[in-house]
């Protein structure tokens, strides 16, 4: 596909240019101040701008841990009150899902995924834009209780029924939550709407599904699974949100209601959502894992296959997670059965990492480490996965410490290792600067060690019968020791997470620089000089096999010669055509925020008389939200042309046209 | 620098951080992994905790084969093909080999049959813990409990008072031992969850939907039991017991049980003894005495069974006292105190029963080892505390929010100590 015949500019002096554009649309010739940023559609800056949200977030939910540690940190502390703590927990495992883990992947699939598949940008750069910012928007609705009366929210973050009701919540904190979670939901879909169509039509030549990298077959089916799975939890909270604000009767218990319905439709979407979070994790780790064995990743079509396979299966054991409410025997026979069934392809993935490392020759570098944690960290949470497939065994296990330490092995030595080793493994292409291989050991070794005091004890605290979401507990029922070595182990996890980010800051202004492909990667994302252009690619690459770059690096004759014709032929049809920036995605988003406060923070209780203003700001919201996309709609698609002279790494060569 | 893991540099590191955790953790017990705790899954008392556990082993001795066989191929890996210098990472790269198919179909193969090992023994759990075995349905015993924030009632079907109602008690569930028991589980409120984890697993009570579990003692003793779903402020602090006892002892319980509460009459002219003051408890000060710790020498049921006997000497004015401001501070409103009447001032001369439903039936409290559910151990000293400052021994809970401050309550310290004096007497 020649990515000329994807514009429908045409060259010079066309009646592009001659035409007054309806519209004023800032250029991406400014490239730095707040404005360029505010408007950028650019996937890089995007995906750049999600991983400092998602890092923030990744702090608050750390610092909410700690807390919560604390805490626990001796049988009936204080640290807390109960209703802190509440808070504490629901926050935590609400921020670190939605606001720090997700948006850290998105951050990936933004800045890489195009990279690896030879494309200039996503298929939709400003609803891109658009997803960032009510990203943004969502976390500022879930987290603006902090600074209320009412207080951040205490539902847990399953947010069961009926705790979730206006008879049993009656504060704005729940509404909050729900709004924060349904922008998310928003920014999610259209994210991941732009990830597929971006991967199944922006592709390079010769860039066949399956020559994808396994990165890019994760985002496509990560992507799928936050489309098929988000819907289920919108439903939800639409109706937790009519029966909060207009009396409606869906989980009311009173009128008939079933708080089970809650269940249903939170874990149709939650258990594709343990996915959501895993299966980029997986994608990056099978990036790293044959770039450092200098060989190509073992059994590749049925490592892609098992990764999607795993997302099937995710849809078909949402009751798992509902074990102990009385389904009956044969339902919780074949979701058991269904639960064992994902063991099988996530085994298949292990065991062709460990293929992938067979006969290779191993260099040990940080992200090597990381992915090398994370496939025996993932092996432990996968194996007390297993236990919990064992329904009557689970319901010993359900809702105690040990299903806590089953899932933050999967999720902090699973998802957050492989997010750290990316990280770590791009930085270098990201900001062409490399990474101190010593610290970065150190903080692997801190992080690994901090993790594993912290949350091996768990396993056994939880088999000795200590509930989770429980704000103290007794000196005499043998909790103590593990609990104070899971608060110190906590410490030293808070440590090693310390020191990884104090490095990267520094790095980013003071690393050592390096050229390009500094890891002798394989994949097309190494083939551009660092940091890389806004244009990506000054000549779409032509893909002849799996890892495209490595059989670049091996052809050398035969690449160059296409690359000239290729450009060539660029070159007569005008150029590189980039986009202009656009402020209305920031805009539309802005109206969602407006929008949101209207229905969940303000209040609402009639005798305060403030319906009033609630439901003028709701509308205001609507007004700026429907303004901005119809703005959006008019400024049309223009652009302008680039002619990159010299590809000397930092695009200062590109001679620009403006249309 | 930048090489392998064993670099000299980063070694030290690695070493101070080993030496700092392990001094750290040196002021710790560290007898945890044996998990023997009063409220344990890890050592039954009964055959479907005990089934549960074995499953639970099944998984854990599979995995564990899987683990080591997975991961020592993985360590091998790891430091067979780990390039040791400079010159083995600049080396021709190694064979670009892409898989073998054989290989990866024996693995999955593999992994389906372990399994299928665990696979069988589910099923069978699965229906073996569903219900009461078909062959003892006629002998199970049933018990009707219901989760309240932040309390359980248990109720008995199967003991009809003389008033109608059912025999009733709060948080301590007494059942008789060697037969199975079934348990109807029921909410009012928000879904809480029944779980004593040396008997059974949990399961839910959820709004508008009837559960059960059954579980069975097969030996007298007292067990230890906590709510295991998210419920609200309380969560935490919403615990219960279950006793089993003896077959010819339980039905002593629950001839006593049956009947009313233990009166103790003041003597005409006995004069009131030195009124305890109300102790001073730190706020975050639950934990129970010595006597119910993990390795005490007395038995938990032993306790229990001491807590059923009537002291050797009442303070029975005291008690007299207490009683009358258990009518006039409204607390009939809520509790139950069956075969007793008092009269309130607002209601002027008519003798009026306590028949409160909102909260625990009392009418029997004293002979409970744990008052404020499972939360404080049941002595005149605790049972002032939480009379007196409800708020401040279990966060939200009704009694303080709907009574207290609902009803415009006040009760102080001495009149607190005075309604604990009389709680306890009603063995």
């Amino acid at each position: 596909m020649d990515a000329t015949i994807k514009t429908h500019f045409t060259d010079k002096g066309s009646a592009a240019s001659n035409r007054p554009s309806l519209l004023w649309r800032p250029s991406t010739s400014t490239k730095t101040g707040l404005m360029s940023w505010l408007t950028t559609v650019d996937h890089k800056r995007i995906g750049f701008l999600y991983g400092v949200f998602a890092l923030f977030f990744f702090l608050v939910g750390g610092v909410e841990a700690l807390l919560i540690r604390l805490q626990l940190a001796v049988p009936n502390n204080d640290v807390l009150t109960a209703q802190q703590y509440n808070t504490m927990f629901t926050m935590h495992g609400t921020t670190m899902i939605f606001l720090a883990v997700m948006p850290l992947s998105a951050a990936f699939f933004n800045y890489i995924m195009p990279l690896q598949i030879g494309a200039r940008d996503v298929a939709f750069p400003r609803l891109n834009a658009f997803s960032l910012w009510t990203f943004v928007v969502g976390a500022i609705i879930l987290n603006i209780g902090w600074f209320m009366k009412d207080g951040a929210p205490d539902g847990g973050w399953v947010g069961y029924s009926p705790l979730t009701s206006k008879q049993f919540n009656a504060d704005h904190s729940i509404d909050m939550w729900v709004m924060g979670l349904q922008l998310l939901g928003v920014a999610s879909i259209a994210a991941s709407l732009n990830f597929i169509v971006t991967i199944i039509n922006m592709r390079a030549p010769g860039m066949t599904m399956m020559r994808l990298p396994v990165f890019v077959w994760m985002t496509l089916v990560t992507a799928f699974l936050i489309v098929l799975s988000f819907p289920a939890i919108t439903i939800a909270l639409v109706e937790v949100m009519m029966d909060r604000l207009f009396g409606t009767n869906f989980f009311e218990v009173s009128h008939g209601g079933m708080p089970i319905l809650w269940q249903h439709l939170f874990w149709v979407f939650g258990h594709p959502e343990v996915y959501i979070l895993i299966l980029p994790a997986m994608g990056i780790i099978s990036e790293i894992l044959p770039c450092f064995s200098r060989k190509p990743l073992y059994g590749y079509p049925i490592v892609v296959f098992s990764g999607a396979c795993i997302g099937f299966l995710g849809f078909a054991v949402w009751s798992h997670h509902m074990f102990t409410t009385g389904m009956g025997k044969v339902a919780t026979a074949a979701f058991s059965l269904a639960t064992m069934c994902i063991a099988v392809p996530t085994g298949v993935k292990i065991f062709n990492w460990i293929g992938t490392l067979w006969a290779g020759h191993l260099k040990m570098r940080t992200p090597m480490m990381f992915a090398l944690g994370f496939i025996w960290m993932f092996m432990i949470g996968g194996f007390s996965g297993v236990m919990h497939s064992a329904a009557p065994a689970d319901a010993q296990q359900q809702d105690s410490y040990f299903v806590i330490a089953h899932f933050h092995y999967v999720l902090i030595g699973g998802s957050i290792f492989a997010l750290l080793a990316g990280i770590h493994y791009w930085f270098p292409l990201m900001f062409g600067r490399m990474v101190n291989e010593f610290w970065g050991k150190v903080s692997f070794w801190v992080i690994f060690a901090g993790f594993n005091i912290t949350f091996f004890p768990l396993h056994f605290v939880g088999l000795n019968g200590m509930p989770r979401r429980t704000f103290t507990y007794d000196s005499n029922l043998g909790w103590n020791a593990p609990n104070q070595i899971a608060t110190i182990g906590a410490f030293i996890l808070a440590t090693g997470i310390g020191i990884y980010f104090t490095l990267m800051i520094y790095t980013y202004f003071k690393g050592q620089k390096v050229g390009r492909d500094h890891w002798d990667g394989r994949t097309l994302e190494w083939s551009i000089p660092n940091p890389p252009p806004e244009y990506n690619f000054k000549v779409i690459p032509q893909v002849h096999a799996r890892d495209a770059f490595w059989y670049e690096k091996h052809h050398q004759a035969e690449i160059a010669a296409e690359k000239a014709a290729s450009e060539k032929a660029e070159s007569e049809h005008g150029g590189i055509h980039m986009p202009f920036s656009s402020i209305w995605p920031l805009m539309c988003s802005v109206g969602l925020l407006v929008g949101a406060i209207g229905v969940s923070v303000l209040n609402h209780d009639p005798r305060e008389g403030f319906w009033g203003v609630k439901i003028a700001t709701a509308l205001v919201g609507g007004v700026i939200l429907f303004f901005s996309a119809y703005m959006w709609a008019l400024e049309g698609n223009e652009g302008y042309h680039l002619h990159p002279e010299e590809d000397d790494g930092h695009g200062h060569g590109a001679k620009q046209a403006h249309h | 620098m930048h090489s392998i893991l064993s670099s000299r540099t980063s070694r030290p590191v690695i070493s101070l951080l080993a030496l700092g955790s392990l001094l750290l953790l040196s002021g710790c017990d560290l007898n945890f992994w044996k998990m023997t705790g009063h409220q344990t899954t890890m050592v039954t008392a009964g055959p479907v905790a005990k089934s549960q556990l074995d499953l639970f082993y099944v998984t854990c001795w599979v995995t564990l084969v899987i683990f080591i066989l997975v991961g020592s191929v993985l360590a091998y890996a790891t430091f067979k093909f780990k390039a040791r210098s400079d010159a083995d990472e600049h080396a021709e790269p190694p064979p670009q080999s892409h898989g073998n198919p054989l290989v990866e179909m024996s693995l999955i193969a593999a992994s389906v049959l372990s399994l299928v090992i665990i696979a069988i023994p589910t099923l069978k759990g699965i229906w073996y813990t569903h219900d009461v075995p078909e062959a003892q349905a006629a002998n199970a015993y049933n018990i009707n409990a219901t989760g309240y924030q932040w309390w359980f009632k248990f109720e008995y079907p199967a003991e009809k008072l003389d008033n109608g109602m059912l025999l009733s008690t709060g948080n301590e569930l007494v059942i008789p031992a060697g037969r199975p028991v079934r348990i109807q589980i029921r909410t009012t409120d928000v879904i809480h969850s029944f779980w004593v984890p040396k008997l059974a697993g949990k399961v839910d009570m959820i709004p508008n939907r009837g559960n059960f579990l059954w579980l069975q003692a097969d030996e007298g003793g007292y067990f230890w039991g906590q709510c295991a779903e998210y419920c609200g402020d309380s969560h935490a602090v919403m615990r219960f017991r279950v006793i089993a006892l003896a077959p010819m002892e339980f039905a002593a319980w629950v001839a006593n049980q049956k009947g009313p509460a233990r009166g103790v009459v003041a003597a005409t002219g006995a004069t009131a003894g030195a009124r305890p003051q109300l102790a001073n408890f730190k706020k975050n000060e639950y934990g129970f005495t010595a006597k119910w710790a993990e390795d005490a020498t007395v038995s938990p049921l032993q306790n229990w069974q001491d807590q059923q006997k009537a002291p050797a000497s009442e303070d029975t004015v005291l008690i007299a006292e207490g009683k009358n401001l258990f009518w006039n501070k409204s607390c009939i409103g809520c509790h139950t105190v069956r075969g007793m009447t008092g009269r309130m001032a607002a209601t002027g001369d008519a003798a009026i029963p306590a028949m409160g439903v909102a909260g625990p039936d009392l009418t029997h409290v004293g002979a409970r080892t744990s008052i404020a559910a499972g939360l404080l151990e049941n002595t005149p000293a605790q049972l002032a505390r939480w009379i007196a400052h409800p708020d401040q021994v279990k966060p939200g809970n009704k009694m303080y929010v709907t009574g207290y401050q609902g009803m415009g309550i006040k009760i102080s310290d001495p009149e607190a100590v005075a309604i604990a004096a009389f709680l306890s007497s009603l063995k």
